[in-house]
């Protein structure tokens, strides 16, 4: 799974898809996580990343992780398959 | 290095609610880097708004409505070329473009230059053509039937699902969810636009728009997609973003390569959630939204212009994704005596 290239992420956690028109806010998180996946980092960094950092449990990650996914594949913003095929 | 001059007739003033592209078009024009245009407007309402826009208009003439006949209008216009030595006309309302487009060898013989669709051309995207029309051209387009009389109405339970779209031959359309809405609808539209009123299926999407030049050999010398951000009621987009959508690029030129379309238009379509695009229409003319399209850096009456006059122009093929545009409304303070002016000499 990629950010689509037509997608630009601004620092302040305003998204843009340039193919669609569409513009989203990202809150401090969403927009941390967006950025992760735009520089390629697959699952497992990500998760030890925000393990390390959050108090947070495993469990509750990959809930909150998998829907964020399918929001922003939902909104074009990713372009993979499935939701659940992140790598 | 000094511009060249060059007198433009523009008509299509009305920036109102239902804006005409002519106030765009002329703001376009003027920033021009190689032209100093002298910009004559040409009104049909004492009211349009571009006659009182300071700055706007070096000359304005009123003219005749086309419906009073195609030899007044031209006369008038032959009449204001003696005084103002026109070089281009652009038109911009699709009620007279048939006028001119008649006309064109004669507005040519005396020196005004236009840069129009050809009769073929103009014809065979109306909208009671568009299921040939995509046939032949290989677009997607929503299916439709063509009501002749109120009778025919039973039909539509037939071949559609509602909810419908009836749509007038040049202008006005309205969603229909049952019979009782179609004859409203119906009504409505045959009494301003005439016959025949199409029924449309309803294809559920995103409504997206193309402003796009065709040369006239199959080339595309410009073209840029957009989506409206903001609708008005009566269907104008009020604010629009352009956007990086190369399908929507491909269909453009694939239409004006295989039509050879001269002249500028835009292509109203509808994207689907599955990414399918389909052609609800094609409006034969510049579009009231053209300045979006020169902020993102294709100025299409430019080289609307050139190719007018006969001038090589190099397709444009990059412009800024993420443009936006906002229209606002502004009141304007007049003193009676210019409108008086207008009134009174059909000219100031």
């Amino acid at each position: 799974m990629k950010i689509t290239d037509e997608v630009r992420i601004s620092d302040n956690g305003f998204v843009f898809n340039s193919r669609t028109g569409d513009s989203f806010n990202v809150n401090p998180t969403g927009l941390e996580l967006t950025k992760l996946i735009a520089q390629g980092h697959d699952f497992d960094t990500i998760k030890n990343m925000f393990l390390e950092k959050y108090d947070l449990d495993d469990l509750t990650f990959e809930k909150d992780f998998y829907e964020f996914i399918a929001l922003i594949k939902h909104h074009q913003i990713t372009s993979h398959e499935d939701p659940l095929d992140f790598k | 290095m000094s511009k060249t001059k060059i007198t433009i007739a523009v008509t299509g003033l009305n920036n109102t609610d239902n804006p005409g592209p002519g106030v765009p078009v002329i703001r376009s024009l003027k920033e021009s880097t190689e032209f100093d245009f002298r910009i004559i407007g040409l009104v049909y309402e004492t009211l349009e708004p571009g006659i009182y826009m300071e700055g706007l208009c070096d000359k304005i003439y009123q003219i005749p409505y086309p419906s009073a006949g195609s030899d007044e209008l031209i006369d008038r216009i032959e009449e204001i070329h003696l005084r103002e030595k026109i070089d281009v006309l652009i038109p911009n309302f699709d009620a007279e473009l048939f006028s001119f487009m008649k006309n064109e060898d004669r507005l040519l013989r005396s020196g005004i230059h236009t840069f129009l669709p050809t009769m073929k051309q103009f014809q065979e995207r109306d909208k009671d053509k568009l299921p040939e029309y995509g046939e032949k051209y290989g677009i997607k387009v929503p299916a439709s039937l063509n009501l002749g009389s109120q009778n025919q109405i039973s039909e539509i339970k037939e071949k559609f699902e509602y909810p419908v779209m009836v749509k007038g031959k040049f202008y006005d359309a309205y969603t229909a969810y049952n019979t009782e809405q179609v004859k409203q609808s119906f009504n409505k539209v045959s009494s301003k636009w005439g016959l025949p009123v199409i029924i449309q299926e309803f294809v559920k999407g995103t409504e997206v728009n193309v402003i796009a030049l065709g040369d006239g050999q199959g080339n595309t010398i410009a073209a840029v997609p957009m989506r409206k951000q903001y609708i008005t009621d009566k269907g104008k987009a009020w604010g629009g973003i352009t956007l990086s959508d190369d399908k929507m690029l491909e269909i453009t030129r694939s239409l004006i390569r295989q039509t050879k379309w001269k002249g500028g238009m835009e292509l109203e379509l509808i994207k689907t959630v599955k990414g399918e695009y389909y052609l609800i229409e094609i409006n034969p003319r510049i579009p009231a939204w053209v300045y979006l399209a020169v902020g993102a850096g294709q100025n299409i009456p430019e080289a609307l212009v050139k190719l007018a006059l006969g001038q090589e122009v190099a397709p444009m093929e990059t412009y800024k994704s993420g443009k936006m545009f906002v229209r606002y409304s502004y009141d304007i303070i007049v003193n009676l005596e210019k409108f008086e002016t207008i009134a009174m000499n059909g000219e100031i």
